[in-house]
């Protein structure tokens, strides 16, 4: 059946304030970034309008794009490490009762109301060479000299996967909780194995909530910046820094803003191939 | 379930807690530390404590961090969850717009955000305050609400609501009746991810926040130069230890109240 | 088909818009007296001194702590009439009076401005002392573990080239800037911080790489700790930090690099449409009385550019090279002009640098 226009209307109106809120308050700003980025800069700081190519002449340069890439594989893999250690906790979760469900849920959204340096430091205090790891492991002599724990990609890998991974657990958990478990009932009624179950029904039906927990984490990722100072020992420039660095102490906006494109197409690039993915897997499943 | 899969379960689940608070505990015991630095241990002390509540700034700016978090946590849960709402009703094309526009906050970094946001809110003559920090925080809040409870709707059973309206019900009824109920849990827990982003915000905060705002993240940061004080661990530990309290009250009286419903 | 009105979601999805954005409006200034004052968070400019000056004259103090000179540059040009004064480093005064965003200052209104050294004014961001007054000043020196150096078979650390001892290795930590490390490669070679001239960067270069396995760590915010719990046995930091260090260490040592160092100074300036000037101007003049400079030399652990605050520094201030820097090493200072133009060129070597 064909709508009419005005039935068509009345159906999208509702729509309207949330795309004028969002259009307005992040559509502006994102637009003066792109130009910013075709402009530049003159030696106090001011803009100068004047534009060119210039800024993303500079992106392409290998040491640049070297950036990206640690940036890109460090986001990856902080999705991928957080999706493995945060989906038994969600599917745990969600197979608890009711109280036990919504208490642990508290519990893994609570220490992220303690400021975000804090928590990096609290990571430094285990981690140093003078830190509570080495200190016990030198108690129990198991070692007799402090190990170095600290500031290698690792480490900056253990900071990120910590601070976003209530994003992964919290997304999983909401696709795992609606889960139908007579849908598994059955299952094991048919004489389905449990790994077979999960593997057929639970993973493929929780497919939307993975993705997009792994999108959540994945975008924040490329872009942190002092979990890397903190516990890399600053010995890998990631993009987050570079963007940073550009725009406040260098006070080349314009230049900052270049890289931030770069980052918004990278991070389209991976939605893309995200919505590629999940309209394949929604077909194999039907 | 059997007894060897839950033993798993239990392990597991008692092993990540254990690793996600151990962090949080450090920040806990370092704020006995004597030392000002958290390279060494060198000796207990309630120091810290004494000398935050003589530290006027650093609770006026927990105080703004706790009002802009409850209230953009708030707004953030209506808006997120009406506009999800909203997005499974309108058509197929301007669901995606929405979508991709729910997307935008998330992947502008920080920097450019906060920056344009001033100059745009310095054109429309607005007070920076609270409600700046609101609107600044909700930005980035809204959406992984939205997402979160987008996520749940997708999974509703249409025939339900089909059968809701053969009987009659409005639409106002249907979303009262069949879809708040549905979704809340997931609005919920998506204001609790809401609030320790806002709790936790930094650069948006330095630029929304008026001459007489600075709020906990940024004094936090802001003190990087001269040096952290464990002043802020004795904070944090003060508001854990607070939180705790409250679920733990929040816990017993619910229990008791359980009771009291079960024996009338 | 779908045929349900939203409306009411729609009304109260806007309502909820409308409400926050005219809270955002509504104007409410208080008639009370007072100062809005912008700088540096922790306890740069300490809080029992604006308790003072609160309750000696009654005018509330509004502090504004942020993250960034650049941060404070964008705060005071987006909205001028909304902030009194800033405490901000040398170059942001530099730009800030080239954009004419503070304003002149009226030495009349500050009796106690005859208290500042002079050697501390008259600087190249501000010839002619019109628009700033120094603070604080701070440098970036050396911080070294002269026995564990020993231990390790290198020679003794006097200057930024005997960083480069390989016996050093994986014990070096050094601030987490490029211009701050290039300056100590500049400054290695025999040049001058900030230089542009290609060659000489490429020059920089190689030598930046040769550092490389030295360096245990790159920080910014407590690289002393480094040094304290025995990662690194020499450092290239903040004197705030040196003096941290040294205080929480006995066996750790402060070193003026024979090649000279670099110097900051923080300087009050004052929005050009501050709204409380004549407040602005009561505090300036507050925190210039010796007695409050001393004061918050001994809390801050900066070094006071008020000459008549001396005899009211603590005897151990005094005797701290770092705090009360000998006349000969402040000569083998400088300062990081210009760092805008060269920023770009050193960030991108440095980017190189670290992901070798």
């Amino acid at each position: 059946m064909k709508k009419s226009t005005k039935e068509r209307l009345k159906q999208n109106a509702p729509a309207v304030p949330i795309l004028v809120y969002l259009i307005l308050l992040v559509g502006i700003p994102l637009l003066l970034v792109v130009l910013l980025s075709f402009f530049s800069r003159d030696s106090l700081g001011n803009i100068v309008f004047e534009l060119s190519f210039d800024n993303y002449k500079k992106m392409l340069d290998p040491v640049y794009l070297r950036v990206f890439f640690n940036s890109f594989i460090l986001a990856i893999l902080t999705g991928l490490i957080s999706l493995i250690i945060g989906y038994p906790v969600a599917y745990f979760t969600a197979g608890l009762n009711r109280k036990s469900r919504s208490f642990l849920i508290l519990l893994i959204m609570l220490p992220f109301w303690i400021s975000s340096l804090l928590r990096t430091y609290g990571w430094t205090i285990l981690l140093g060479k003078d830190g509570l790891i080495n200190n016990a492991l030198i108690f129990l002599r198991i070692i007799d000299k402090p190990l170095n724990l600290m500031y290698n990609f690792g480490t900056v890998l253990t900071g990120t996967v910590y601070m976003l991974i209530p994003y992964m657990i919290i997304s999983i958990y909401n696709s795992v909780d609606k889960l139908d478990r007579s849908l598994l009932e059955a299952s094991y009624d048919l004489g389905g194995s449990k790994l077979k179950t999960f593997f057929k029904i639970t993973l493929p039906l929780t497919m939307p909530g993975i993705a997009r927990g792994y999108t959540l984490v994945f975008i924040p990722a490329l872009g942190l910046y002092y979990i890397s100072d903190l516990l890399g020992g600053g010995n890998t420039m990631f993009l987050g820094n570079l963007i940073n660095n550009m725009a406040t102490r260098g006070r080349n906006k314009p230049l900052a803003s270049a890289f931030a494109i770069g980052m918004i197409l990278l991070v389209l690039l991976v939605l893309f191939i995200y919505s590629k993915v999940s309209k394949n897997s929604k077909e194999s499943l039907l | 379930m059997n007894t060897k899969g839950s033993k798993f379960r239990t392990f597991y689940l008692s092993l990540f807690f254990v690793i996600l608070y151990v962090p949080v505990l450090s920040v806990v015991l370092y704020s006995f530390n004597k030392s000002s630095s958290t390279a060494q241990w060198t000796g207990f002390t309630f120091d810290w404590y004494l000398q935050l509540f003589n530290d006027r700034v650093i609770f006026e700016s927990f105080k703004i961090s706790m009002v802009v978090a409850i209230i953009t946590s708030t707004v953030s849960a209506i808006i997120g969850t009406a506009s999800a709402v909203i997005s499974s009703y309108v058509s197929k094309k301007v669901e995606s717009a929405i979508n991709g526009v729910m997307f935008l906050p998330l992947i502008i970094p920080e920097v450019a955000l906060g920056l344009s946001l001033l100059i745009f809110f310095t054109e429309l003559n607005l007070t920076f305050g609270v409600p700046t920090l609101v609107i600044g925080h909700s930005l980035f809040c809204v959406p992984y609400i939205y997402f979160m409870v987008q996520l749940r709707l997708q999974e509703i059973d249409s025939s339900i609501i089909e059968a809701a309206k053969d009987l009659g019900a409005s639409s106002w009824q249907i979303v009262k009746t069949i879809i708040l109920p549905l979704v809340i849990p997931s609005t919920l827990t998506g204001s609790l991810l809401a609030f320790a982003m806002s709790l936790d915000d930094v650069i948006i905060s330095t630029y929304m926040a008026g001459p007489t705002g600075t709020t906990l993240p940024v004094h936090i940061f802001s003190m990087m130069r001269t040096g952290v004080t464990p002043k802020v661990n004795a904070l944090s530990t003060l508001f854990l230890l607070g939180t705790f309290l409250l679920i733990g009250l929040n816990q017993t009286i619910g229990r008791k109240g359980e009771k009291f419903y079960e024996e009338n | 088909m779908k045929r349900i009105k939203t409306r009411r979601i729609s009304a109260i999805l806007v309502l909820a818009f409308v409400i926050i954005f005219l809270a955002a409006c509504g104007n409410n200034k208080s008639k009370e007296e007072s100062l809005n004052l912008m700088t540096w968070g922790g306890d740069f400019i300490p809080r029992e001194i604006i308790t003072e000056f609160e309750e000696e004259t009654g005018i509330k103090v509004n502090l504004k702590e942020v993250t960034s000179n650049e941060d404070m540059q964008s705060l005071l040009e987006a909205n001028p009439d909304q902030y009194d004064l800033a405490v901000l480093t040398d170059y942001m005064v530099d730009i800030l009076r080239k954009n004419e965003t503070i304003g002149v200052l009226d030495k009349d209104k500050i009796p106690n401005f005859s208290n500042i050294n002079p050697v501390y004014q008259s600087k190249y961001y501000d010839e002619n002392n019109e628009y700033s007054i120094p603070y604080a000043i701070s440098t970036s020196l050396l911080l070294v573990n002269p026995s564990a150096v020993e231990e390790l078979g290198a020679d003794p650390i006097k200057g930024y080239g005997d960083l480069w001892q390989e016996e050093l290795e994986d014990k070096v930590v050094i601030v987490d800037w490029s211009i701050e490390v290039i300056g100590v490669v500049l400054k290695a070679l025999g040049y001058e911080y900030n230089e542009s001239d290609p060659d000489i960067l490429a020059e920089a270069r190689e030598k930046l790489f040769e550092l490389a396995p030295n360096i245990v760590r790159f920080e910014t915010n407590t690289p002393e700790d480094s040094l304290i719990n025995g990662e690194a046995v020499a450092g290239f930091m903040y004197s705030n930090q040196v003096v941290k260090g040294l205080a929480a260490d006995e066996n750790l040592e402060a070193v003026f690099p024979v090649e000279g160092m670099p110097i900051f100074i923080d300087s009050f300036v004052m929005s050009k449409e501050a709204p409380n000037s004549d407040n602005a101007y009561k505090f300036l003049d507050f925190v210039l009385r010796p007695e409050v400079a001393a004061k918050i030399a001994d809390i801050t652990n900066f070094t006071t550019a008020n000459n008549a605050a001396d005899e009211y520094l603590p005897e151990d201030y005094k005797n701290n090279p770092v705090l009360n820097i000998p006349d000969e090493v402040a000569a083998n200072t400088s300062f990081y002009i210009d760092v805008a133009s060269v920023l770009e060129d050193y960030d991108y070597i440095y980017s190189e640098f670290k992901n070798k």
